[in-house]
Formats: structure tokens, sequence, C-alpha cells
């Protein structure tokens, strides 16, 4: 009996130390595994598709958030079970771009034919060489979001043409923004942070990398003057100072202490979800200089994927034109390709939460403009430092007057390691 | 064991056979026990060891996870030293851990002195009941602290605003997101290490107390001269463990500022060493400069400890 239990131990032992071999397969032609995060909904695409191709087994996993999803994606590629099909988010991907022979060059199975459907400054973020890595399958337009009933309480006009006429520039919105703090005493924006700055830097002609791919954040007058605008803005006192997605955001929205959040297309559906009771009344106008993008994502398929071929059946299939249009329709997100911009079931399509919003017109607007900028590996880092400096700012931590050399310092310190 | 049994086998006939099976059973009974305890080492050895001494292999390296990897040699510890981010986050750590253990230990001591009193009503139900923060997830219990203290909306603010006073931004500041996260944990632990305390106690006779009641020592007194001495091993325990949990402060700033994205909050204000470690490996991908960030802390840990464990036995021996 001893004997027995002592070999049992030692075998359980053996077992697990080997337990992690490699797993089997099953490659069945048809079926292929996909990576999505959460919030983007992805299992509509998928259902369509299947519904279209009953033969089709998708397994669809939400791994987690935009992040967590990249980190994942990062550790499989590295030794581990890669997915077939991935989908990584805009701000994530020139990470991945560093090391393109990880993903399967879509121009071998197709990409380099269908590569015009799409806007070209956003396929040049997923192309290196003559190698293209990814297929955008959204883009983040911008515009303003505003509250319809603060606006007229403050004595603003509330149409949505109008309003977009109050502020062709970030200055005259400042000043409309200090009409509404002096006829209300309470906070016109949510913050400047991510209000002015996300939006203001991502207007330019080039971000923190020139021309050459090199970094030059702190030498491009652009990335200055979205910083000091940011500082001039938050000296209006038009700031409620609650940082994105903060609960103290969260419950300012809800009760209607600021009027206006700078809205990228994703950020609609995070204003429906966090304010619920505020539905109808809302309202979009465009952003002060007109055109910027901030976001998006692409579908990417790993190197070592199983089924590379069903998966890019499904990229062509879904990110055509007419796919991305459906995808449109169903949830939103829109279109990286510019030959339905003017489709009338897109141009028509209105969003009740946003007082019968046309989105679909007024973010397509917005990025059919956007000059394409070079976005390195660097990016999020340089950009979530100026962001957090600016941050400390509104909180008092900061001095105004230092605010850009802090920023300068925390972006060196940053970028080392 | 051996002088039990010779007298049976000089007694016995089968002579030959038998001393060959003891001598086998000995074999064996003495292989059993590392038998029995082989699958923790063997799980130990690749969960453990093996991670421990391959963190201090990739701190050697400039290790982007999917891209390319160059030997740096001891590179990645200069930088270290000349990161302020890594000094910020040390005193950050430092900060929240004396500001959670120094409280949470005497706190803890005292109600375990409390719930052992003979008299005291309901006594298992006050006992279980300070686990009850114990068993609440750690995400729960941070989201649920980071409202009360929000700068406009939180409850705490609320009381300061009806007492006439300013609002104050907890989480913006050093000091109040320190004083936050450290009401946190204590919060949580509190009632843990009461019931060890509280265990611990229970094994003291009860005469001890009764015979010093009888002599006139008051409560305090028992507390200074009964509780505290008897406890001493445990509290040797307890202030180990606190120390290594105390210096691995994760969730909490993870959670307590999500704003910020891995930097709990704009200015690192309140960004512990695995918090930084975590941003550096895996928020940013450079697995190399993170794990050195781990050997610093596994350094830094193993020093505490030690320290720990030399004041708190130098406590221990120096009898009253």
């Amino acid at each position: 009996m001893k004997r027995v239990n002592t070999i049992a131990v030692f075998a359980a032992a053996v077992l697990l130390a080997s337990g992690c071999s490699e797993g089997s397969g099953d490659d069945d032609g048809s079926g292929f595994e996909f990576w999505s995060f959460t919030g983007i909904n992805q299992k509509i695409d998928v259902d369509a598709y299947t519904k279209a191709h009953p033969d089709a087994k998708i397994k669809l996993t939400e791994v987690g958030s935009t992040t967590e999803t990249a980190q994942a994606l990062t550790a499989a590629l590295a030794g581990g079970k890669v997915p077939d099909l991935v989908l990584i988010q805009g701000d994530d991907l020139p990470k991945f771009m560093q090391a393109p022979e990880n993903f399967v060059d879509l121009t071998t199975l197709g990409a380099d034919k269908i590569k015009g459907d799409y806007l070209d400054w956003v396929m040049s973020q997923s192309t290196t060489g003559d190698k293209i890595v990814g297929i955008p399958t959204d883009v983040g337009g911008m515009a303003i979001a505003y509250r319809t009933d603060l606006f007229k309480a403050a004595g603003l006009p509330t149409d949505r043409e109008q309003v977009s006429k109050l502020w062709p520039t970030w200055d005259a919105f400042t000043e409309v923004g200090k009409q509404y703090v002096q006829a209300t005493g309470k906070p016109f924006l949510d913050n400047t942070p991510t209000s002015i700055f996300y939006q203001a830097v991502n207007q330019g002609t080039e971000r923190y990398y020139d021309a050459d791919h090199k970094l030059s954040y702190d030498k491009n007058p652009q990335v200055k003057a979205a910083f000091d605008l940011t500082l001039k803005v938050f000296a209006s006192g038009i700031s409620a100072k609650q940082g994105s997605f903060s609960t103290g955001w969260t419950a300012g929205m809800s009760k209607g202490d600021f009027a206006v959040v700078s809205a990228p297309a994703w950020m609609l559906n995070a204003i429906r979800t966090n304010a619920p009771g505020t539905t109808g009344k809302w309202d979009i106008a465009t952003i002060p200089g007109g055109s910027g993008n901030w976001g998006g994502s692409y579908l990417a398929i790993p190197k070592r994927a199983k089924n590379p071929k069903a998966a890019w059946k499904y990229i062509a299939e879904m990110q055509s034109p007419a796919g991305q249009l459906a995808n449109f329709l169903a949830k939103g997100n829109l279109p990286t390709t510019p030959s339905v911009y003017t489709d009338p079931q897109l141009v028509g399509r209105e969003e009740p939460f946003f007082s019968n919003a046309p989105i679909g017109k007024i973010y397509t607007q917005s990025v059919v403009n956007v000059k394409p900028f070079y976005i390195g590996p660097d990016d999020a880092t340089v950009g979530s430092e100026l962001l957090n400096t600016l941050t400390s700012v509104e909180q008092g931590k900061v001095d105004p007057a230092n605010a850009w050399d802090t920023a300068l310092t925390n972006v060196k310190n940053a970028l080392r390691g | 064991m051996t002088t039990t049994l010779s007298p049976a086998t000089s007694a016995g006939t089968t002579r030959g056979p038998s001393r060959y099976r003891h001598v086998q059973q000995g074999v064996r009974e003495r292989l059993a026990p590392y038998g029995y305890v082989a699958p923790f080492f063997v799980l130990f050895l690749i969960f453990g060891l093996f991670p421990l001494l391959f963190t201090f292999y990739v701190a050697l390296f400039d290790w982007d996870l999917i891209g390319e990897r160059h030997f740096v040699g001891l590179d990645n510890f200069s930088e270290l030293v000349h990161d302020p981010r890594f000094w910020g986050a040390l005193r950050n750590t430092f900060s929240i851990w004396v500001l959670s253990t120094v409280p949470q230990l005497l706190i803890a001591l005292g109600l375990a002195h409390v719930l052992n009193h003979v008299r005291l009503r309901a006594a298992t139900l006050f006992r279980m009941s300070v686990l009850v923060p114990y068993v609440t997830s750690v995400a729960a219990t941070t989201i649920v602290f980071a409202q009360l203290f929000d700068r406009d909306y939180g409850m705490l603010n609320w009381f300061l605003e009806l007492l006439g006073f300013p609002h104050v931004d907890f989480t913006a500041s050093v000091w109040g997101s320190h004083v936050m996260i450290a009401l946190m944990i204590a919060w949580r632990w509190t009632g843990y290490n009461t019931l060890l305390y509280l265990a611990s106690l229970q094994t003291v006779s009860r005469d001890l107390f009764e015979a010093a009641a009888m002599d006139g020592a008051n409560s305090w007194q028992q507390f200074r001269h009964i509780t505290i001495p008897s406890l001493r091993p445990i509290i040797v325990f307890t202030v180990v463990t606190s120390t290594i949990f105390g210096l691995q402060t994760f969730t909490e700033p993870l959670l307590v500022n999500p704003v910020g994205g891995l930097t709990c909050g704009a200015a690192r204000q309140c960004q512990t060493l695995t918090l930084f470690l975590y941003e550096q490996a895996f928020g940013r991908f450079h697995f190399g400069y993170g794990a050195a960030v781990a050997v610093a802390l596994f350094v830094m840990v193993v020093i505490v400890a030690a320290i720990n464990y030399l004041l708190v036995t130098r406590i221990r021996s120096e009898r009253p």
C-alpha cells in the first residue's frame, strides 16, 4: 500500500512536470480562432459571417481590454498558441510593427489588390516596406458632444449647425466656454488633458516622430502648440478637472456638471453606457479645426496561425467597403473605406441618444482631410507622459509655467529602460 | 523502533526473510516522506525557483518579448539607479507599507485582547465578523474606497463640506493617496491578523489572566504583561509576512486611480514597485528592465525580512 502511494505521488509529480507539452490542434479547413477585445462587439460580425457561411467555425475569444489583448498577443507570439486572427487597437499597433516577421504578410493573400479601398493614411500605419500587416477595421473620427439642455439654459444655441459655427477654432471654443461659465457658474468642459490636448495633437501633420521616423516630440512646434493651447484653456477656468473615465467623470456626466466632452467616434459608446439617463439630451457638433482622428483598430494574422486562409477570407469579406458599411449600420463603427462615405445609408443614419445626430456624416467629414503622420513604437509612452503632466497641472501639482519642462523630463525618464 | 523490534526477531523462527523484509521496509519508510513532499517541491521548482532564477537572467538583457534581445550586462541596474521613477516607487512602497502595517498590527493586537475576554457575549459572531473584510474581493474594496474618497462626489468630502472644510483631492496628492491605500490594506488584513493573535491567545492558560485579575491587574496591565509576551512568536510571524506582502502591494494602486493607466496617478504619486515592474514588463514590454526591478525588489524584501527577524528575535530574547 505504502509503495503504491509513493509511486502514485511520484507519477503525479512527473505528469505535472511534463504537462506543458504541445497540445494537438484541430485544423478542419474552415475553422479558425479569433482574438478580440471587449467593448467592440465583434460577435455581431462573427454571427453575420457564420450565418452566410454555415460551415465556418469561428472561435471568438474576447481576451480583455485593448491593452490586455495586446499583452496576451505578445506572450503568444513569443512562444505560445497563437490565434489565426487578432484585432489590434491602433495605439498598440506600432509595437507590433517593430517586428513584422511575427505576422503573415497580407499581400501574399491578396491584400495588395484591396489596399486601395482604404484611407491611405490609415493603411500606411499597418504597412512597412511592401509588407501589409493589418487591415483597418474602423477609424476614430473626431467631434464634440454637448448637452443641448445645458446649452439652452446658458443662453447658447442648441442646433448642431449653429453650435459648430460657434467654434471654428479652439480659441473660439474657449470663448464659448467662458460665456457658459459666466452664465451658469458651472464648468463647461470635462477636462483639458484628454478633451483638448489629445484632440489638438492629433490634428497636426506630424506628431511625436518626424518624417524620418525619428522622435521629435521636443522639437515639433505642433506638439508644443497643442500643449500650450491646453494650458491656456485650463487657465481660462472652463474645466471641470474630471479625468476621463474616472469615477468623478462618470458621476459628473450623469449629473450634468459639465456640458461638453470631446468625442472621438468610440467615445459615443462610453457616454451612452456611463450616463444612460441622459439619453436625448446630447448632440454632436464638429470639432474645432474641422478634422482629426484618434483610435481605430486593425485585423492581423500571426505568422504561426494554423488556418491563415480562412482568416483572410473573413477579413476580405467583412472588411470590404460593403462589409464595413453593414458594420457601421449595426454598431456605429466608422468605416475606413471612403467609397461608402457618401452612401445614403451612412449619411442618413441618425443616433437617437444624441438627438438624432447624423453621426456617419459628421464623423466621416473629420477623417477625409486627415494628414497622415508616422506613429512609432514610443508614441504611446510620449503621449501618456505629456497627458499625465497636463493632468498634474489640472490637479494643482505642477505649475503651468514649468509644465513643458516637467513634461520633457518625464518623457525622457519614461523613454529609458 | 529497532529496539522494540529486536526481541521479536530473536524469538521468531523465520529469521532470514523477516530481516530482509524489515530492511526493505526500512528503506521504503525512509524514502516515503520524500515522496509525499515531492509534489510541492516539483511544482515549486517549476513555478517558483525556475522563474526566480530566470528573472535574474532576463535582467541582464534588453529583452523585448517579440522583438530582438541583446545582452547588456548590468546596464539595466545602472539605469535603475538613475531612474527617478524607481526611487519614487520605492518611496511610495515604503510609505504605504509603514502607514498600513503599523496601525494594522497594533489594532489587531488590541482587538484580539478584547475578543479573548471571558465575559464577551456572542464571542463567535464578533470573532468571525472581523474576517469579513478579508473575504471581500480586493478589487471591490478598492473601487468602493476610491468612490468614498472621490474629490467631488465622495462621501468623505461630503462630510468635510458639511463641516465647512474645502474638498480634498485624495487621489491626486502623495499623502492622500498613500493614506487611502494604506487604509484599504489595513481594513483588509486587520481581521486576519486579529484571528491569528486570538488563536494564539487561546492557548494561553486562563489561569494567568484570572490570577492577574485577582492580584488587581487592570486590563491594560494584563495586556502589557500577559498578552504581548505570550504572543511574541506569532507577532514575529505577522510582522514578517505583512512586510513581505506590504512590499508587494499591487492591486490597490492598480485600481484606485485607473485614469493614469499603470502609474497610479498622473504624477506616479502612489505607484508601488510591483506596479512599476508591471508597467515596465507588461505595459511597455521592457522585460529586461522589469526583471531588474523585480531583482531589486527581491533583494529589498530579503534585507527587510532579515532586519525584521533580527529586531524581533532580540525583543523575544529580552524577557521582561
